[in-house]
């Protein structure tokens, strides 16, 4: 009995011992829930919060904007920043990884040297860093080596590289017109076309709620939560590269040739107004300029010359004088108040002149004489006259920051004595070179005044979704004989007057010179600061494009308009003229081509040789003994029987063929085509070539070509 | 005499009661985890729940037909239904379609069930009846081995099919031994070897033979030193050494990766926010979230947008602790508890041994599944993703439990007449 009872308390213990241990795994789970459920309680609420969802922004990709041939001027490139979690990597992996991984980062980047990437690295491990930024603005091939380097290449989790992407606004033409183009950054005044059309260009960006699942990615939470991002619209301007290339260039040379403060061009279609180029430069330091300010649109400035065409305009619009009126330039000076006297530029008089002679000389004795004699007594006409011309008041252009004129009304307080003579010439008013421009633009447009246009379309995808046409401010500045006679007044300027100096041989242009002096903030006009301008139109007789140029302070000794700011003049329209066939004369052929006249061509392009044959209209044949005309891309030519003979060359790329008589283009792709590298020297045509004909040429040899 | 007519039969109803509660509580937090409002019908074939009706719908025949049956069917048919179990679990190495890395299941039609869950509940019959033969006793040694060899070929067939899960169940099976009177040390060997795996996995393997020198060195200064003692203690050590440094190589080279990272993530080696510390990271969110009372039925935010991965089926848990709170979950466990306390006390009350020897087994199986599920989604246990009894998703897994249940209540339905006929 005794071990029955024995066997039976054994059996109990067991039984409960065994439920025993499944009540302290209850306690123990209850405790676990306690310790979740209370304790733990605002740790794991946080971290749902954090962890598993989040709504992200989906960033809207930026418009893109375009010259007027479909050029890109701005666009959006992604860029990369690099960080590391220094934590993250195995220590074995991170102990046979570092140092080629800092090699690696050191040639990547090439800030820092590999030692002290090692060193950085390591320490950023002791300090347990998470979240370390190694490098900025990486570029899309910078980030793909560094995907590729040790430790790094092992990912996220196990590597410890996180890539953040972003979009950085890159201006393909660097400088050219950076200022009107503009830019955008949080916390500053938008400039330009990004700045004024920044809502169109921003697009919108996209919501998308993500989950975080098994394995550490996000995945999008549920299809209908969406909000796909709107990208923004392109936009394309008027802005043409080539000219605003030409330009920026030119007038970079002369502000460094002149040594001067800052200089502005710009270029306008005549008929639509449209900015074909604007550049704005200043200087920055010691002969180094940067686009810093958009003077042509925000700088307010005495004219000085260029606005006596405003005044002319005026007295002949109202009638006033004729050509036969004489002005008496006296000495080259005239008193209007007490310590107030208007000089000629020169210092000197010219006699007795009409106002054409005294427009073309740009007198300022003469023009202010007319000017103060027939409006002192009602000078609000000639107010009215600058008000109709659009001169008192900002243009209201399409992008921001424009300056605001000031030009003075009779019943204005800051009205003297001097007002009137003195703005005649452009002093004692303040308007923007775009303002000039706009007033000599509506001269060559017969009249019609229109607005600066610098936007003309915003697109999406190739669908126009607004378009800007050309904005008409006045229809008719003056009557057509004021025109017809100040249109010839400006011819003059360039025929005989102050811009003589500019006249070309090919085209005709019509305009005015200016030179102005600064008033300097602290010792008025005294320091003898000059400000040159030169406006005008070509070709005179059917004017396309309005130039303006204007340069701050040349300080080399030369500031007349004419040589100073003229030359950008100069080539911006060489550059328009050599690029606008529509403008040339047309070429006559007056005889028949005659076999002597008949080029031989050495070799050449095929298909360049038949292009010209055909514009030029010279017969040809194929010669005789022509082989298989398609077996090559190269061919010759030589006169037989009035008529040009063609014949197909064949070329071989491993031998070097002749080169003689060959333009360096087609000699040079020859040669590359073959695997060579070419040296050129000098221009035209190929004179000798380093390799004699029918030699083996290599792949990697060096040839050197002459030309002649 | 007369022939004593057999009593009816009488079931066990709280049993019947806690399990018809547990499905249809499960079934509601099945429909909750996959909840979508724009989808609210609960039949619906498409989703889980919709399955899962059908199944509770086959599972409540089953059960029915198993208390019909007669009792006697199970004792006769307990080597039988192993053999089947067995086979069926070859079978799954020809046949069998892998489904989520586990190529345990069979397709059958449309229907998937898994091998390894009637392979339980056959393990169990074939078990209590060996044991419950005539002159079997547990402390021969023949009788030792066969038992082992029950319990390990089905574990070791299941083990090969990568669902280490399923197969660790079967050690739920030394509780049952240790009830019919495995010895202690052996229970207490098993326990040690548990320790020094863990330790073998967190410290370097010479510092652990370095420590065991050094306790085997104390032991020996403060005992009365015997040399039968001093060899023992040196085999031990030399066995515990060289257990120890084979921990390591099996961890480092059998175990694959994904089970290695949830066993670091377990002893907190390895923070691992993606792999398998990801979901048990967000089944104590879930947990967490719900506070006291809860969020309220189908209010839970985790988990209706699917945040915790798996959560109809291993990770149900978190839906009774999210939208029930701390008091659901509590009363959830006490009512589990209740269960196996009522089916531990229907177990002692058995007069055949057979009935005891399964009512235990089914107890340990559940016991086994329920803190290792419930453990792992609070973080107390490694995530080896076994199904939570009645609860977890899961038609095969929830037809075999009842299965398992039913024969219990069966036998136990019959204890009267036990007695009865125990005293002709």
């Amino acid at each position: 009995m005794a071990i029955n009872t024995n066997i039976r308390k054994v059996i109990l213990i067991r039984t409960y011992s065994a439920f025993g241990g499944m009540l302290v795994f209850a306690c123990f789970i209850i405790w676990y829930l306690i310790k979740i459920d209370f304790i733990e309680r605002k740790k794991w609420l946080n971290m749902a919060d954090s962890l598993s969802t989040k709504v992200f922004d989906v960033a809207p990709v930026r418009g893109n904007i375009f010259d007027c041939n479909g050029n890109l001027l701005a666009t959006s490139m992604p860029i990369y920043d690099i960080i590391i979690d220094a934590v993250a990597a195995k220590d074995e992996e991170f102990e046979t990884g570092i140092d080629s991984l800092s090699m690696g980062l050191s040639n990547i980047f090439k800030d820092k040297s590999k030692d002290s990437y090692k060193k950085l690295i390591t320490n950023l491990r002791q300090r347990k860093e998470r979240y370390h930024v190694l490098h900025k603005k990486a570029s899309f091939k910078q980030m793909r080596r560094v995907q590729q380097l040790p430790i790094l290449r092992l990912g996220k989790y196990k590597g410890g590289l996180i890539v953040e992407n972003k979009n950085r606004r890159e201006k393909p033409f660097d400088y050219l017109a950076e200022r009107t183009i503009g830019f955008t950054q949080e916390n500053v005044a938008k400039v330009g076309i990004e700045g004024a059309y920044d809502k169109y260009l921003a697009g919108t960006s996209g919501k998308k709620a993500m989950q975080r699942i098994a394995g550490g990615t996000w995945i999008s939470l549920n299809e209908d939560d969406e909000i796909e991002a709107q990208h923004g619209n392109d936009i394309i301007t008027s802005i043409d590269i080539n000219l605003q290339d030409v330009a920026t260039h030119s007038l970079m040379n002369v502000l460094k040739l002149n040594d001067a403060e800052w200089g502005t061009a710009i270029l306008m279609e005549v008929q639509t107004g449209e900015i074909k180029a604007i550049a704005n430069l200043s200087r920055v330091s010691e002969g180094e300029y940067k686009e810093r300010f958009n003077y042509a649109v925000g700088e307010c400035l005495e004219p000085g010359s260029t606005f006596k065409l405003a005044s002319v305009m005026s007295l002949l619009d109202d009638g006033v004088i004729d050509n036969n009126d004489l002005f008496d330039t006296e000495d080259g000076s005239h008193q209007y108040c007490p310590n107030a006297t208007i000089h000629e530029s020169e210092g000197k008089g010219s006699g007795l002149i009409n106002i054409q002679t005294a427009f073309e000389k740009s007198s300022n004795v003469a023009i202010s004489k007319a000017v103060f004699n027939n409006y002192r007594g009602k000078p609000e006409l000639f107010y009215n006259h600058l008000e109709k011309l659009h001169l008192t008041k900002k243009l209201g252009l399409q992008i921001q920051g424009e300056g605001v004129p000031l030009i003075k009304h009779p019943s204005d307080r800051a009205w003297s004595c001097t007002t009137l003579p003195w703005s005649s010439i452009g002093y004692e008013v303040l308007v923007t070179p775009l303002h000039i421009a706009t007033l000599y633009n509506s001269v060559a447009n017969n009249g019609k005044m229109v607005k600066p246009l610098f936007v003309k379309k915003i697109v999406n995808n190739g669908n126009t979704v607004k378009e800007y046409n050309t904005e008409v401010l006045v229809e008719k500045v003056c009557n057509n004989e004021t025109l017809t006679y100040l249109r010839k007044m400006l011819e003059g300027v360039v025929i005989r007057g102050t811009g003589s100096k500019l006249r070309s041989p090919y085209y005709t242009a019509a305009g005015k010179t200016g030179t102005a002096l600064v008033a300097d903030r602290k010792h008025g006009y005294k320091k003898k600061i000059y400000r040159s301008s030169f406006c005008a139109y070509f070709p005179a007789e059917n004017p396309k494009y309005t130039c303006f140029v204007m340069v701050n302070a040349p300080s080399k000794g030369v500031f007349y308009g004419a040589a100073v700011a003229g030359p950008v003049f100069k080539d911006l329209a060489d550059k328009v003229y050599a690029n606008s066939i529509q403008l040339h004369k047309e070429l006559k052929f007056t005889h028949n081509h005659f076999s002597n006249d008949l080029p031989s061509i050495q070799v050449a392009n095929t298909e360049d040789i038949k292009q010209v044959l055909d514009k030029v209209s010279i017969s040809s044949h194929m010669h005789n003994d022509s082989i298989n005309e398609f077996e090559t891309d190269w061919m010759q030519a030589e006169m037989q029987d009035n008529s040009l003979a063609i014949q197909p060359v064949k070329t071989l790329k491993s031998i070097m063929p002749n080169l003689q008589g060959m333009k360096a283009k087609d000699a040079v792709y020859m040669l590359e085509k073959s695997g060579a590298k070419v040296l050129v020297e000098g221009f035209g045509k190929v004179k000798k070539q380093s390799v004699k004909a029918g030699e083996r040429i290599n792949r990697g040899i060096t040839i050197k070509l002459q030309l002649s | 005499m007369t022939q004593l007519q057999p009593k009816p039969a009488k079931f066990d109803w709280l049993t019947l009661m806690l399990y018809y509660v547990f499905v249809v509580a499960g079934l509601l937090c099945i429909y909750a985890s996959v909840y979508k409002e724009t989808n609210p019908m609960i039949y619906d074939n498409s989703m889980n729940y919709g399955k899962q009706l059908v199944w509770i719908g086959i599972s409540f025949f089953v059960g029915l037909m198993i208390l019909l049956i007669d009792e006697k069917f199970f004792y006769a048919f307990a080597y039988g239904l192993y053999g089947i179990g067995i086979v069926m679990l070859l079978s799954v190495f020809a046949l069998g379609t892998e489904i989520k890395g586990s190529s345990s299941w069979i397709r059958v039609g449309g229907i998937q069930f898994q091998p390894a869950e009637i392979a339980k509940f056959a393990t169990a019959l074939a078990l209590s009846k060996y044991l419950s033969g005539y002159n079997i006793q547990f402390k021969e040694r023949k009788t030792q081995m066969i038992c082992a060899a029950m319990i390990l070929l089905p574990m070791v067939i299941i083990l090969f099919q990568n669902e280490t899960g399923s197969a660790l169940v079967f050690v739920a099976f030394a509780l049952v031994l240790y009830r019919e009177g495995l010895p202690g040390w052996l229970l207490l060997v098993g326990i040690a070897l548990g320790v020094l795996s863990v330790l073998a996995l967190l410290v370097k393997p010479l510092y652990i033979i370095i420590g065991l020198v050094v306790l085997a060195g104390a032991f020996l200064l403060m005992v009365r030193r015997t040399m039968l003692l001093i060899y023992l203690t040196v085999g031990i050590i030399a066995f515990a050494s060289a257990y120890v440094s084979s921990v390591d190589y099996v961890f480092e080279n059998v175990l694959q990766a994904h089970q290695k990272s949830r066993i670091n993530v377990l002893l907190g080696k390895e923070v691992d926010m993606k792999g398998a510390g990801y979901n048990v990271q967000q089944s104590k969110i879930a947990i967490g979230s719900g506070g006291l009372l809860g969020k309220g039925f189908l209010e839970g935010t985790q988990n209706k947008f699917r945040f915790v991965p798996e959560q109809s089926t291993d990770f149900i848990f978190c839906t009774i602790g999210e939208e029930y709170g701390f008091a659901g979950s509590l009363l959830f466990i006490a009512l589990y508890m209740l269960l196996l306390w009522r089916l531990l006390f229907m177990a002692e009350r058995q007069r055949y041994k057979f009935n005891r020897i399964y009512g235990y087994s089914v107890v340990s199986i559940l016991f086994f599944h329920f803190t290792i599920n419930v453990g792992m989604t609070l973080g107390l246990m490694p995530v080896i993703g076994i199904p939570l009894p009645y609860f977890s998703y899961g038609g095969s897994a929830l037809l075999s439990f009842t299965v398992l249940l039913f024969i219990f209540i069966r036998l136990d339905a019959n204890r009267m007449n036990e007695l009865t006929s125990g005293a002709d």
